[in-house]
């Protein structure tokens, strides 16, 4: 056996020994640890208040595009008026905004990430039906279960790209078993995708603290049991690498209703600077993601 | 010589260019993780082949039939070759798609990472470019080629097309970091196509004067004069796809879905990146053959027969 063929052979060989390494690597595996569930924490007992507002969208709306589904015939006939869903407009308010407490502290000066908030028993709901995501997006606290189910009689495969969880994708066939996965440290916003159905996504917010809401089709948002303090309010719109996000400040009384609006769209920038604050790329560590 | 065993390895060359458009096809519908397994598919062999996963799926049925046409080539090789290099040529070959199926499993299992995805498509390329070399290597104008010399003083042609060549294959694996280092909906880095663009420039000075000096100094020779028509020709229809991949590509993060036009303009741009590539080899391999690294004693009338 010359020098060569045993260079070729041992290479062979090793790439063979990492397939199969891979290959018996389970699914959803976590590969990354960090957790945002660090240290002994108090849970927070102090008066609360409730945040509230709508999100707008000033001046015209880029059209929905036509989403051809033709390359899988179930998709066709089950949805065949898909349409993009990154701006969806009803009477100039704008829904799919992901809006959370992204900094802030409570009325006796701690920050509210530094309280314990347990996730609730409630499992969030992803469903693929018509070939797409319902809900487009969604909010999910730190290690509260992500249930997803296939309501489509085709194959689906669920592929978040997260930056700080872990990545997986997994398969799921009609009729397959519901999915159910956490993430761990908080995200916003994960990417969600189908590798099948390349038009499919979704997006997931994952926070520390309950304090998050999704604008709803009438623009509509409301965030309850929030500490009075003051805070900084985020309301993310995707689009973009990496979507846009607008903040504001708010203060919270006890058993109080603050109003926070927002508005996106070209005539919202114009008619606003100065108004809505845009904020440059920080790190909060609270939910660590920086924009 | 074996005309059949000749026949035989064409075939499997152009197998294997299929398979290079087959994978293309994969990377710009983004469908390299259609399923989440492998070998099989959503746990089966034969899955329902609809969306995305027809284009995966579709590419591991293509690679496992020039599998089996590599391991008939080898069969074939120590049938009707004595040549013991020929023979060495065709174990290769048989390791290299062994080693390239193996990259693909793994590059799915670990969700793409872009060094293994990099790796799997410079593979591809490498055993394209073994398939040509062994039709090449079995054909009768490589058999019945005679030895013609090199102008006195001039810079000789081997060095030339080495430097082409090295210089292609350095594209194609900054082409294939570039493919596979965002999906259709995001933007490509900028420092990566920059790199790309330097090499296109790079691989037009290369490939451009070692062409051009092929058809001035060796006028009339087809043996010679034929695959640099063919890569040069290649080159500038390769300019071309690569400015118009650039353009859709630019474009195709605001698009819905992966749409026709970029899916087969990058495509293109990298099928037409292997042609260029193992034309660029064929050339090589026969400036090789009939250009003794000693130019001393040629008989300037030598011709080799036509291909």
């Amino acid at each position: 056996m010359t020098k060569q063929t045993k260079v070729w052979l041992a290479l062979v060989l090793g790439l063979s020994l990492l397939a199969l390494g891979s290959a018996c690597t389970k699914k959803g595996e976590e590969t990354t640890n960090k957790s945002d569930a660090a240290g002994p924490k108090v849970v927070y007992k102090g008066a609360t208040g409730t945040v509230t507002g709508v999100v707008a969208f000033a001046g015209t709306p880029p059209a929905a595009k036509k989403i051809d589904s033709s390359a899988d015939p179930v998709c066709a006939q089950k949805n065949p008026t898909l349409e993009t869903e990154d701006t969806v407009v009803k009477d100039g308010k704008l829904a799919n905004v992901f809006v959370y407490i992204k900094d802030g502290t409570t009325a006796d000066g701690k920050k509210v990430g530094d309280f314990q908030w347990d996730p609730p028993s409630t499992p969030v709901k992803l469903d693929q039906d018509g070939c797409h995501y319902r809900p487009h997006v969604i909010g999910i606290q730190t290690n509260q279960k992500l249930s997803i189910t296939n309501s489509d009689p085709t194959q689906h495969n669920i592929h978040p790209t997260p930056k700080k969880n872990p990545e997986w994708n997994q398969s799921q066939p009609n009729g397959a078993p519901t999915i159910e996965k956490t993430f761990t440290v908080s995200e916003v916003l994960i990417p969600v995708k189908c590798n099948q159905h390349p038009w499919m996504k979704a997006y997931v917010g994952v926070m520390k603290t309950p304090f998050f809401a999704v604008s709803a089709a009438d623009g509509t948002f409301t965030m309850t049991g929030v500490p009075a303090g003051t805070y900084t309010v985020a309301a993310w719109k995707e689009g973009g690498a990496n979507g846009t996000e607008k903040t504001m400040q708010v203060k919270v009384d006890a058993n109080g209703s603050a109003k926070v609006d927002f508005s996106f769209g070209e005539a919202a920038a114009a008619e606003n600077k100065g108004g809505l604050q845009m904020m440059p790329a920080l790190e909060f560590p609270m939910m660590g993601r920086s924009h | 010589m074996s005309r059949g065993l000749n026949r035989y390895a064409i075939l499997v060359a152009c197998a294997t260019f299929f398979l290079i458009i087959a994978g293309a096809l994969v990377t710009s519908h983004d469908a390299g993780l259609a399923t989440s397994d492998w070998p099989r598919s959503n746990g089966q062999f034969f899955p329902k082949m609809v969306g995305n996963l027809f284009w995966e799926h579709g590419h591991r049925m293509v690679a496992t039939t020039v599998g089996i046409l590599t391991i008939g080539l080898l069969i074939f090789i120590l049938a009707k070759e004595s040549r013991s290099w020929v023979r060495k040529l065709g174990v290769f070959a048989l390791l290299a798609v062994i080693a390239q199926g193996l990259l693909g499993g793994l590059t799915v299992k670990l969700m793409l990472p872009l060094a293994i995805s990099t790796a799997h498509a410079t593979l591809a390329q490498l055993f394209f470019c073994t398939t040509v070399s062994l039709a090449i290597f079995t054909s009768r104008s490589w058999m019945n080629a005679t030895p013609i010399a090199e102008e006195k003083g001039s810079l000789p042609l081997r060095y030339l097309c080495t430097a082409a060549l090295v210089t292609i294959f350095l594209q194609l694996i900054i082409g294939a970091t570039l493919r596979h280092s965002a999906t259709w909906d995001k933007q490509l880095p900028t420092e990566l196509i920059l790199a790309h663009v330097g090499g296109a420039f790079a691989v037009t000075l290369a490939l451009g004067s070692t062409g051009i000096t092929v058809l001035r100094r060796h006028k009339g020779i087809s043996f010679l004069t034929r695959p640099a028509t063919v890569a040069l020709t290649l080159l500038v229809v390769q300019l071309i796809l690569g400015l118009s991949a650039y353009l859709v590509r630019a474009a195709s993060p605001n698009d819905p879905q992966p749409l026709n036009p970029m899916v087969g303009v990058t495509v293109a741009h990298v099928a037409c990146g292997a042609l260029v590539f193992v034309t660029t080899i064929v050339l090589t391999l026969r400036v090789y053959k009939v250009m003794p690294a000693s130019d001393s004693a040629i008989d300037l009338s030598a011709r080799p027969l036509e291909s």
